[in-house]
């Protein structure tokens, strides 16, 4: 309403900020690509590509509960212990074959999920306070059942983590069809629909008779469901359950790649395809330091840059 | 889509701390051990390879000439022996590695063996509980104290504590910055720096002194890190002119960080002859990531430091040429430093233990040595 | 205005102030001038601009400069001054009492009663035996005997308030704001706060009190100033004012004035003999709500009537299941709901539209079609999955029907204007098949065009046969618009107008009336109602002819 006499400027400013929230990302992943195919020896490759693909598969996965939990006015810091949690699981259970195991570290994730969503939606414990106590409890759980690294030796675990289907591997393949099936939900469904309503306005959403709790939980359990299932492909993958270190810092890089992504952590929107496209940049970006063999700490200022990039045009956009 | 009608009932007064408890139960009847099942195998239990593994470490080269020693006389403690006495350990961090599950199995089982009455705490890798752990210690009666620090600084307080009641320290695995023979007895460590040099040696012998390597270095910021890393560069300069150093990222001592670097080292630099991974982990995820590149073992020379059971299988295998030992079983040493120095005897100040290694030679008779 | 005979000291004052913000004028060249000694009564509807005065008066606004020598000057203690932040008004004897408590819950009473200028003993460490002492004698001052060791939040509102009061009082203020103290006390509260407030007007500090509560003003103040559209257009001694003209000037009507008709797109006179579709009974929430009992039946609009804070968005939430009531029933076509619950309420056919439309109303980011098919989604999809072709029906049958003008089914409401808004959010319900409709200001704050059209929905929908509640500040739309109206006075029920009594006059009356029970029990202070009993008009029956 204060737009009166601020002139041309200010409207194509506005329209840029707005191109580069919502389509900054894809062009991020452009110029890497081409800068890495012009620059990076051996980059344009198939084994090259799946490579990349293969190591992006679990954080987008957990990167696309996390859009929905940020989709909702929430987040959920506890993705990368129930990654640990799932792990452990997976591996107590194994004996009684994989499938049984399976299910048992999914429901693990669910289990976290519930009692996420309980402490958010009933308790109204704030989501990035309720999901640390989760977050914390979650790791301790999973060394308590699995002190220590212990190797998966079930061939259909391995075959889950390095097999492929006409040369796209099956952990690319779950985690696209992961992708879609997000994308799904979030449009074509009720929850759907009521996730974002609650996550824009939640006074709003309530007065207008939503199941706001209902709703909440689901979102943290899909979460939890999610991060538990990129454990399994995490732990097929190593052919190892590691529960110290799996996981580790995987909040901050699903948070990433959603917010570069260009789902505001307003809430009240959530972009799956730019969480895709925001989990292959950072995936991009790690490469191509790492091909260049550049020192490590370069790989965490690069992300921190991304980060504060995607979040000022975020920002100068709501501002209007 | 019907509402669902659990959702809804609980929708009532009950339900939040029903929800919660519904989540909470849900995680741990999971959980139970009961009715878990996990693998048959044997990876991993350390705990069988501690107790019946070698006799422990040895020292590195005693007796030389120039070193410092210490006497009970100096230190201000009385004598005592070592039977009748309590000894407390602190270990740093928590048993979740093979290194620390066999460094507080071989204390314990050192303690069995000579009867010694031994108290154990864990800091679960929080300084401020390892102080409060061997205050409590010291608290409950130790007489003599092993310590395996998780901070070089920081001591002074329970030094000074022990010092008022002439307590003997022995510290293990880390030295903590203060007087040897003074603020404390004798620390009994490995010497990384040697250890990255051997690996060099390793790494020379098996790549023939050319071509290019890799490095996975460990943790940042970790002195363990650095040492390991200086002296498989200075060792490589040294010796192997030709053998350039072409790539260094880290691993962060995890095997699956280890396995993504080497995917894209593999890719960018396909012509790599070795990689020097600084822990085993790294170096078993570096071979699973040339497995899934379809490499051969062999292929590429992998050269680890630690010495754990997993990784001198890989040398059996023929996926790792060598792996340079980083012994844990501090049990033997320590309290063989201890009994000398509380009958009156004189112990060296800084004891370097000597690490073996593991080659195609030796890797298969020794495999139950490792752990 | 008539010249004042000079009393007293002025302390502060201001001559012709404006403020205006963007777009709006929210003070309009205002005269206003507090006294030592003297208790001065600030009222005025929704937006008269009181708080907007205040804010200018103790540094939070600054005014607009000056158009004309001696204009949009404050004036205090004799010399001009200008207050650039609230802590400098403050330091220059300012004290403000908000609504909200703003003291520290943590800190123990006697902390938030010295806090940033606490006793100092040697080496300049605070002084905590004095400090205690001292703080015990403060409060005892006022009436209040609480241990001053406690931490503040273990404290009632009331007690806080109390607190804060005695802060103000204890920082040797000069002049000393209240903004609406009572609305969280106790009768009992009520009373010693009144008396700290006399004690105050003794030691000669101008007091100014902002109060919905029109009987209190008469219990405590000495002159009244009131507020409309941003200009002060009365101000006086309140003896002389009875309650009837008070209100008369606040809602600028005047008693007797020939009502044009016609002036709204209501047709009027639904007649309804049929069973009521809601029935409200008893309906209480502590401090908001006494007793609330109101009936509508199908094709009937009933409005309520009253002035700000007098319960009528309370009444509306508590039916709809937004505000839990402590007690009472909400019965829909003859079948309890549960209270509390807005999903329950909704099942049951009841939608409400909220008073605050940007905040409680529309989800902004979403787009037209979402807004509209949000509250029916579940009744539009199957499995879970949403029917799209349904929805896209039920969108363009509303749009249509409601004239929604957007650039399509896609824009975001956000971008829409406020009487666009408003219809998405009537499509929203409308798209439920409600039996009942709760308006809370339906055409507030939208264009000419967009209220004769929102209004003319309304009629429509009632004819219709939906019952419908009508809350609005506009005295023609209540009227006009309403076959019956409810009047709440202070959160209960004064008097209900049916048929030819819903008139302007009675309307004004019945607000001013006394309240159907008294808001402070008088066994608690039985030495305080005197001022109230001695104030002309507030034994004023309705009928009597006053002009």
């Amino acid at each position: 309403m204060t737009d009166i006499g601020l002139g041309r400027s200010r409207v194509d400013r506005d329209r840029l900020l707005r191109l580069l929230q919502d389509y900054g990302v894809h062009l991020g992943v452009a110029v890497l690509l081409l800068v890495n195919i012009a620059f990076t020896p051996h980059f344009l490759s198939a084994e090259n590509f799946r490579t990349q693909a293969v190591q992006v598969a679990p954080v987008l996965i957990v990167a696309l509960g996390m859009a929905l939990a940020i989709g909702s006015e929430g987040v959920d810091l506890s993705v990368g212990s129930v990654m640990a949690l799932s792990t452990s699981l997976l591996s107590l259970y194994l004996g009684y074959g994989m499938w049984i195991a399976l299910i048992v570290a999914v429901l693990g994730g669910v289990a976290v999920g519930v009692a996420n969503g309980a402490l958010v939606a009933f308790i109204g414990v704030q989501p990035i306070v309720a999901t640390l106590a989760l977050m914390v409890a979650g790791r301790g759980l999973a060394l308590v059942l699995l002190p220590q690294l212990k190797d998966v030796r079930d061939p259909t675990m391995a075959s889950l983590g390095s097999g492929d289907v006409l040369g796209v591997p099956y952990l690319v393949l779950i985690a696209a069809a992961l992708a879609l099936l997000v994308a799904f939900v979030v449009r074509r469904t009720t929850f759907g629909r009521q996730l974002l309503a609650i996550g824009d306005s939640r006074p709003a959403a309530k007065l207008a008779g939503l199941p706001v709790r209902r709703v909440l939980i689901l979102v943290y359990v899909c979460s939890g469901a999610l991060a538990a299932i990129a454990g399994v492909l995490a732990t097929a993958r190593l052919t190892a359950s590691d529960p110290t270190s799996l996981g580790t810092l995987m909040e901050l890089s699903a948070i990433t790649a959603v917010v570069v992504g260009g789902t505001p952590l307003s809430g009240g929107r959530v972009r799956v395809g730019g969480t895709v496209a925001g989990a292959v940049l950072i995936q991009l970006l790690t490469a191509t330091l790492i091909k260049h063999d550049l020192p490590p700490s370069w790989t965490q200022i690069a992300q921190a840059v991304v980060i504060i990039l995607a979040v000022y045009a975020a920002r100068e956009r709501g501002r209007r | 889509m019907k509402p669902n009608t659990f959702l809804r009932r609980t929708s009532g007064r009950t339900a939040p701390g029903t929800l919660l408890a519904v989540g909470l139960a849900a995680t741990l009847a999971l959980t139970a051990s009961g009715c878990a099942k996990s693998e048959d195998g044997d990876s991993g239990s350390g705990d069988k390879s501690a107790a019946e593994g070698d006799a422990g470490q040895v020292v590195s080269s005693p007796g030389a000439g120039d070193r410092k020693t210490c006497v009970i006389g100096d230190y201000g403690a009385e004598k005592l022996d070592l039977k009748s006495a309590t000894v407390g350990f602190s270990q740093s961090e928590k048993e979740a590695n093979p290194f620390r599950i066999a460094e507080t199995a071989s204390i314990k089982a050192e303690a069995d063996r000579r009867g010694v009455r031994l108290l154990t705490a864990n800091a679960q890798s929080q300084f401020s509980k390892q102080i409060s752990d061997v205050q409590d210690l010291i608290a409950k009666g130790a007489d003599l104290l092993v310590i395996a620090p998780l901070n070089s600084d920081g001591w002074e307080p329970v030094l000074r504590q022990a010092k008022a009641k002439h307590i003997p320290i022995v510290t293990i695995d880390r030295e903590i910055n203060a007087a040897p023979c003074k603020d404390y007895v004798s620390f009994i460590g490995s010497d990384f720096v040697e250890q990255g040099r051997r690996a060099a040696d390793r790494m020379i012998a098996a790549t023939g002194g050319k071509g290019e390597v890799a490095i996975l270095l460990g943790a940042a910021g970790n002195n363990v890190t650095t040492d390991r890393t200086k002296g498989f560069e200075e060792r490589i300069k040294e010796k192997a002119p030709d053998l350039k150093v072409v790539f260094k990222q880290t691993g962060e001592f995890a095997r699956e960080k280890g396995q993504q670097v080497t995917e894209q080292l593999i890719q960018s630099k396909p012509g790599i002859d070795g990689i020097y991974a600084e822990n085993d982990e790294m170096g078993l995820g570096a071979v699973g990531a040339l497995k899934g590149a379809g490499k051969k073992a062999g292929d590429i020379k992998i050269v680890t430091i630690d010495g754990t059971r997993n990784a001198v299988r890989g040398i059996v295998d023929g996926w790792i040429d060598g792996v340079v030992e980083s012994n844990p079983r501090f049990g033997p040493l320590a309290f063989k430093t201890l009994d000398t120095f509380t009958k009156g005897g004189k112990v060296d100040q800084d004891i370097v233990i000597e690490d073996s290694a593991y080659t195609k030679d030796n890797a298969e008779s020794d495999l139950g040595k490792a752990y | 205005m008539p010249a004042l005979p000079v009393r007293s000291a002025e302390v502060l004052s201001v001559a012709g102030l404006s403020k205006t913000f963007p777009g709006v004028r929210a003070l309009d060249g205002v005269d206003f001038t507090a006294r030592a000694g003297e208790v001065h009564a600030l009222i005025g509807e929704n937006g008269a601009g009181k708080s907007t005065l205040i804010k200018v008066l103790t540094g939070v606004y600054r005014p607009d400069p000056p158009t004309a020598a001696g204009t949009g000057v404050l004036t205090y203690d004799g010399s001009e001054v200008e207050f650039a932040t609230p802590l400098e008004a403050q330091h220059a004897g300012i004290s403000t009492i908000y609504q909200e408590v703003n003291l520290v819950p943590l800190m123990s009473v006697a902390r938030n009663l010295f806090l940033g200028r606490e006793p100092r003993g040697r080496l300049g460490l605070i002084d905590f035996r004095r400090m205690h002492r001292e703080a015990d004698t403060a409060l005892r001052g006022l009436g209040m005997r609480v241990d001053v060791r406690r931490p503040l939040r273990e404290l009632g509102v009331g007690a806080q308030q109390m607190v804060a009061l005695a802060r103000a009082v204890s920082v040797e203020a000069r002049v000393v704001i209240m903004d609406e103290p009572t609305s969280s006390l106790e009768p009992r509260e009520v009373a010693t706060l009144f008396g700290v407030i006399r004690m105050l007007r003794e030691r000669g500090i101008a007091v100014i009190y902002v109060s919905h509560r029109l009987d209190e003003l008469y219990e405590v103040c000495d002159t009244v100033t009131v507020l409309r559209d941003g200009k002060a257009v009365h101000t006086g001694p309140i003896a002389a004012l009875d309650q009837l003209r008070l209100v008369s000037l606040m809602l600028g009507r005047e008693i007797g004035d020939v009502r044009e008709e016609g002036l709204t797109k209501f047709s009027g006179g639904h007649d309804a003999e049929a069973e009521p579709v809601l029935r409200a009974a008893e309906l209480t929430v502590r401090h908001l709500l006494r007793s609330v009992s109101l009936t509508v039946r199908p094709g009937e609009v009933v409005g309520l009537g009253g002035l700000l804070g007098s319960g009528r968005s309370e009444t509306a939430k508590a039916i709809a299941g937004a505000l839990p009531p402590d007690s009472g029933r909400v019965v829909v076509a003859g079948v309890p709901v549960r209270t509390g619950s807005t999903p329950a309420a909704i099942r049951a056919g009841v939608s409400l539209l909220p008073e605050d439309r940007k905040a409680e109303g529309i989800v902004p980011g979403l787009s037209v079609r979402e807004n509209i098919a949000l509250a029916a989604l579940p009744g539009l999809s199957r499995f879970g999955l949403v029917d799209e072709a349904r929805v896209d029906r039920v969108v363009d049958t509303f749009m249509k029907r409601l004239h929604i003008k957007a650039s399509g089914p896609h824009q975001k409401v956000g971008e829409l204007s406020g009487g666009n808004q408003q219809k998405v959010l009537l499509a929203r319900w409308l798209a439920m098949n409600p039996k009942v409709l709760l308006l809370d200001e339906p055409t507030r704050g939208i264009d000419v065009g967009a209220k004769a059209e929102v209004q003319k929905l309304i009629d429509e929908l009632a004819g219709d046969g939906l019952g419908v509640l009508l809350i609005s500040s506009d005295m023609e739309e209540l009227i006009e618009g309403s076959d019956r109206v409810v009047v709440l006075k202070d959160g209960a029920v004064v008097e209900e107008l049916g048929g030819d009594a819903v008139t302007e006059d009675r309307l004004l009356r019945a607000i001013a009336a006394a309240p159907a029970a008294p808001t402070h029990s008088p066994s608690a202070a039985p030495s305080d109602s005197p001022d109230a009993r001695d104030a002309p008009g507030d034994d004023q029956a309705p009928g009597d002819d006053h002009d």
